[in-house]
């Protein structure tokens, strides 16, 4: 390979297309990449970048179209092909083997590994490639160990110790904390200066894109509708480009009484699944007619928050009040009846069941109550009617109730699932990332929802990682870290950086700020 | 004293044998709970062709190959065409013990030829086991096959984009995991208990298995495991020598397999997984479709 | 794949009709018939004539036919304690021990009122019910061992029901042999013999309460799965058990109940052979042989989908398959085990076929 000369074309795409049952994921994209480069490439969901990027990193084989890497056309057959080229990828669900060391990760298919593996050479390899970005990591933790943003170190490690000279990264922000996204963009613009390229694919975050890139390129629904030079750009003329209109973000906060408490959580701890502290001494409460947020990057206790508040998971310490009565120790399908829902965050795999149909789903929430079922026996008659009028309730887009959820869109299913629960009237809603992987319109609608909810007086436990979802809804917000609250603060006075910092750890800079 | 303990570690070294194949495989992200299945084929092809022949060391050959056959079979069928490993391990097993009661009975009976040569009693095999035991590990741990295999267990999708080929991992680990089983059932057809009978193993295949969910896939501690039930085998035939006149000698036959019970559940304890943690493999029983 | 300007492909199959099931069902049980016709040319006879004779005597021979029908209620009732656990998502292969402890428990009743030494008058009317219900709660016994594990410590139920099959073959083996509590007088390793007086009715050599109780139990155990609500939570916990768990289906109800069903039904199927079989009325020397035929009950329960009705006329096709193997194998001079050879055959042919319900086969024509 011959010298790479700042500005040198490394990577070209021509006409590239890729066709699918009833979509054109990619139309004809051509782009060009240079080395010491920072290039975006912008798009909303389900504008063709997740397909783009398989392709360009050989995962996906386009239909047409041309790539060419260091002028030469090249045809992957896997990622393999890829990597030996040059070029790298940093995937946004981290790619690493959670029960593996940092080291381990490193090498694995790595084409000079020898058939007994030199570790301790590797080793002193991958330290000076630490020094040089200022990395600091033990290689020999096990990587379920590590934060989010040393796990998307070991993955930038690994791609540059095998020699990659194109970084791809799949929206390479979306779970850091503030500070570490601050790390990650010193170290790709050190990495410019090394003549790597950096072709970022973002979906918001527009700020970052015009702090650091050079160029942008937006992708709408499969075509390129725009090639920028950052500085021409503005995040106004990007958001206008990436969703084809003007973008308005207005949510109607409806003005409702604050009543009596539903919830209240004193001192409560749990594990996680590896017995592992998960949260710790969680105190707070929620009151009918109000949401209560919790901000915080996934990963940060949550979860298992929720399930313990939900009866999936149980408290180690503390308990829990519902209406005034203590549920610590009642199952989760007592918490159901008295008047808890929970809107789980993996729709899919938790919140339905792919191989039932609509109105079986909706039996999740009501086989066991009498009025559906006497006698063991279901009543499916009255199971379908309900099923019927909550999907013309909420606007599921379904052919009809016998369709299987999993024939379902993302959208349709939160809706389906928010009407199972939300037809059993409850008291208390703990919705877990309820907006998380929707469409702009499926989002507003849930957002609605949960106001509506707010408005008949529910107490709403409100978690989410979208820090703008949280600040627009809420009433009072808590900024979660480590498994802990940092604090709580009220939702209509609180500054967005205050929060941002503290859902990163950050106590005594919030207070500064 | 001495007779028992090497009647033991001669029967521990079927156990570890087959478990090693297991362990190989379910590292590699593929269950075959068909042991037995495969064991049967490997002592059934092996005693045949020994008696037939007249050869002892084609004998294990062929058991050994029968083995890899029966490994590549559950290979096509779990890995190319990502079935269920649950139901095609069942079908291993059933076909395993279905087709060796057909092949085996006009064979049954002594197997008639002389005895491969003992330490003090001590089957060379023990050995065979020792060194397999150390070999896996060493593999597991130190090699980049080893490396290649873990990853492929844990989470084949990280492993194929780091340049990994899947599903050529998974077939030669499953291939030479059906080996050893065939190895280990061959073991005990012309050394162990050289006399055919009708699903001769009974049960020592599903004892292997449940010595892999023991050893944590470690194959020390596997080894260990094999060395107990080994003993446990032991004592379960010859009770009289050690407690005498307590049960029938039909309830002391239940001896080991209550006891795999009893240390399949101590096991599963929350009160165990959370002291010596859970190192099974986490893409265990998946099958892995490249999309 | 290219064939002669047709494109060969797989496609992934979301799910399939009950004629599809049909379809795959019958042509993977051709296909393991196919394979065992090597089994017959080896051996020197011409597989039609041997299948002639095999299907002729199981299904129109006066012997032959009752045996079948016999061993189809013991393979029907082997079914059911398959599918009700892996409806859950969970596998018993544990009935041959279920269905041991269901056979011990029944005789044992039996025993209990005397039937052993006196084969005094007892009143079929009161005991041959208290054994079926014994035969229900003995199997129902040895279910719960791996239902409590699996649900209580997540115990592999597989090898667990596995390690209950062999405890309970040597159970059966101290309670009938060498002098145990159960042995025949004949002292030849064999339980005792019921007195007729306790004899199940025999209708044309078939034990025709048994069979009444199987179909009905089909019906029932169809109802259970289709309309209520213990059914429904069995479906949810199988297809999702985190689902499920979400709506608040207990683990360790699902996987103590499913068990303690399936385990019931094993020890029916105990009681029912060898409580009723005409000229058995006992456990037999080779009670290990009907352990094995119990094995039947996996293919079928995996065959039928884990349909209860559809599992019907699968444990009559494999009852005549047993019954006319044992027979042509006597006949036609083949070595032992030639239903054993198809059993084996029949669940890996099966296990092949299971890619067809997943995948479809589909030809594009070049464009």
């Amino acid at each position: 390979m011959t010298e790479i000369k700042h500005g040198d074309i490394v990577l070209q795409a021509r006409g590239i297309t890729k066709r699918y049952p009833g979509l054109v994921a990619n139309d004809h994209i051509d782009f060009e990449i240079r080395a010491g480069e920072i290039h975006a490439i912008l798009g909303e969901n389900g504008a063709g970048k997740t397909t783009l990027m398989s392709i360009l990193f050989g995962l996906t084989r386009p239909d047409e179209g041309e790539i060419f890497v260091f002028g030469k056309k090249v045809n992957f057959r896997s990622p393999l092909d890829a990597i030996d080229l040059g070029i790298g990828m940093v995937h946004q669900t981290r790619k690493l083997i959670s029960a593996h060391s940092v080291l381990e990760n490193i090498l694995l298919g790595h084409p000079r590994a020898g058939a007994i593996l030199d570790l301790k050479k590797t080793a002193e390899e991958v330290k000076a490639l630490c020094d040089v970005y200022g990395y600091k990591i033990d290689l020999n933790t096990k990587v379920w160990h590590l934060s989010e943003g040393e796990k998307q170190m070991v993955e930038i490690l690994k791609a540059l110790y095998r020699g990659a000279k194109i970084l791809i990264m799949d929206e390479p922000t979306s779970a850091l904390a503030p500070p570490e996204t601050k790390k990650l963009l010193e170290t790709i613009q050190l990495m410019t200066k090394n003549e790597l390229a950096i072709v970022p694919f973002i979906t918001h975050k527009l700020p970052i894109v015009l702090s650091v890139s050079q160029r942008v390129t937006v992708l709408r629904r499969g075509k390129i509708v725009a090639r920028l030079n950052t500085a021409d750009a503005t995040e106004q003329s990007l958001a206008m480009e990436m969703v084809g209109r003007e973008v308005i973000f207005n949510l109607e906060r409806p003005d409702v009484k604050i009543g009596k408490p539903v919830l209240q959580v004193e001192n409560v701890s749990a594990y996680d699944d590896k017995e592992y502290w998960a949260t710790r001494n969680i105190s707070f409460e929620v009151r009918e007619g109000e949401i209560f947020g919790i901000a915080g990057v996934s990963g940060n206790g949550q979860q298992p928050l929720a399930e313990v508040l939900a009866g999936l998971r149980k408290a180690s310490t503390g308990r829990v009040l519902f209406r005034g009565k203590d549920v610590t120790n009642l199952s989760s399908l007592e918490r159901w009846k008295r008047g808890i829902g929970y809107i789980p965050s993996e729709q899919r795999a938790v919140g339905s069941i792919g191989e039932f149909s609509l109105v079986e789903n909706l039996l999740m929430s009501y086989y066991y109550d009498d009025l559906f079922v006497k006698w063991g026996m279901i009543d499916a008659k009255k199971v379908r009617q309900l099923t019927q009028e909550l999907i013309e309730e909420y606007g599921v887009a379904t052919p009809s109730p016998d369709v299987k959820a999993r024939n379902l869109s993302g959208g349709n299913l939160q809706k389906m699932i928010l009407a199972r629960v939300f037809s059993r009237k409850p008291r208390l809603i703990i919705a877990n990332l309820p907006t998380q992987g929707l469409d702009v319109g499926a989002m507003e609608f849930v957002q609605n929802k949960l106001l509506e909810e707010k408005k008949a007086g529910a107490g709403i436990l409100l978690i989410s990682e979208d820090l703008d979802e949280v600040m627009a809804l809420s009433d009072r917000i808590a900024p979660m870290y480590e498994g802990e609250f940092m604090d709580i603060l009220p939702g209509g006075s609180a500054q967005r950086e205050t929060v941002g910092a503290l859902m990163a750890g950050h106590k005594e800079k919030a207070v500064g700020a | 004293m001495w007779e028992f303990w090497v009647r033991s570690l001669n029967a521990s070294t079927i156990f570890a044998l087959a478990a090693l194949g297991e362990v190989v495989g379910q590292r590699a992200g593929v269950m075959n709970v068909g042991v037995e299945g495969a064991m049967l084929f490997g002592a059934t092809i092996g005693f045949i062709v020994a008696k037939t022949t007249g050869s002892l060391l084609l004998g294990f050959f062929a058991g050994i190959a029968i083995g890899a056959v029966v490994g590549l079979l559950h290979a096509f069928f779990t890995i190319t065409l990502h079935g269920d490993q649950v139901v095609n391990g069942m079908g291993i097993w059933i076909l395993g013990f279905g087709l060796t009661t057909y092949i085996g009975s006009p064979y049954a009976g002594p197997l008639g030829m002389s005895r491969i040569p003992t330490i003090s009693g001590l089957s060379p095999f023990f050995i065979v086991a020792l060194i397999f035991t150390v070999a896996i590990w060493f593999v597991f741990f130190k090699t980049n096959w080893g490396l290649k295999i873990r990853s492929v267990g844990e989470n084949p999708t990280v492993a194929e984009v780091s340049g990994v080929n899947v599903v050529r991992t998974r077939y030669w680990s499953v291939i030479f995991s059906g080996a050893m089983m065939g190895f280990a059932g061959a073991v005990y057809a012309l050394d162990y208990n050289p006399v055919w009978s009708y699903n001769m193993l009974m049960g020592w295949g599903f004892i292997a298995l449940a010595l892999v969910f023991f050893s944590m896939w470690n194959p020390y501690i596997l080894l260990s495991g094999a060395i107990l039930f080994g003993a446990l085998w032991q004592v379960s035939l010859n009770p009289e020598s050690l407690l005498p006149h307590i049960f029938s000698r039909y309830i002391w036959r239940t001896f080991p397999f209550v006891i795999t019970i009893i240390i399949l559940v101590i096991m599963s304890t929350h009160w165990f997984s959370s002291r010596w943690g859970a190192a099974k493999p986490e893409a265990l029983g998946q099958p892995y479709e490249k999309d | 794949m290219k064939l002669a300007g047709y494109t060969l492909k797989l496609e992934k199959k979301a799910s399939f009709t009950g004629l599809e099931a049909i379809v795959i069902s019958v042509v993977a049980i051709l296909v393991a018939l196919f394979l065992v016709g090597f089994i017959f040319l080896q051996a020197g006879v011409d597989p039609a004539k041997g299948y002639q004779a095999m299907f002729t005597y199981a299904f129109a021979n006066p012997f032959g036919a009752p045996l079948t029908i016999n061993r189809a209620v013991f393979i029907l009732l082997s079914t059911f304690a398959f599918i009700v656990p892996i409806r859950a998502g969970l596998w018993n292969i544990g009935m041959s021990g279920q269905l041991y402890f269901g056979a011990l428990t029944a005789f044992g009743v039996a025993y209990v009122f005397g039937a052993r030494t006196s084969g005094a008058n007892l009143s079929g009317a009161i005991v041959i019910p208290l054994m079926i219900v014994g035969g229900a709660i003995g199997g129902g016994l040895a279910g719960a061992i791996p239902g409590v594990l699996k649900g209580k410590f997540n115990t592999n139920e597989i090898v667990v029901t596995m390690m209950l099959n062999f405890i309970g073959y040597w159970v059966v083996a101290h309670m009938i042999k060498e002098g145990g509590p159960f042995m025949g007088s004949g002292g030849e390793g064999e339980g005792f013999k019921l007195p007729a007086s306790i004899q199940a009715p025999i209708v044309s050599g078939v034990s025709v309460l048994t069979l009444v109780i199987a179909l009905l139990l089909a019906v029932l155990l169809y109802v259970l799965f289709t309309r209520t609500r213990l059914g429904y939570q069995i479906r949810a916990f199988g297809l999702s058990p985190a689902a499920a768990r979400y709506a608040g289906i207990s683990p360790f109800q699902i996987a103590l109940i499913t068990f303690v069903i399936g385990g019931a039904l094993a020890g029916l199927a105990g009681y029912h052979y060898f409580g009723t079989t005409p000229n058995l009325n006992q456990i037999p020397k080779n009670y290990g042989d009907f352990g094995d035929m119990a094995f039947y009950g996996i293919i079928c329960g995996l065959i039928s989908q884990g349909n209860p009705l559809a599992a019907i006329p699968l444990a009559l096709l494999f009852g005549g398959l047993t019954s006319g193997g044992r027979y042509v194998q006597g006949k036609l001079h083949l070595s032992y085990g030639i239903d054993y050879a198809l059993l084996g055959v029949l669940m890996i042919t099966l296990v092949a076929f299971q890619f067809f319900f997943r995948y479809r086969v589909v030809f594009k024509k070049e464009s």
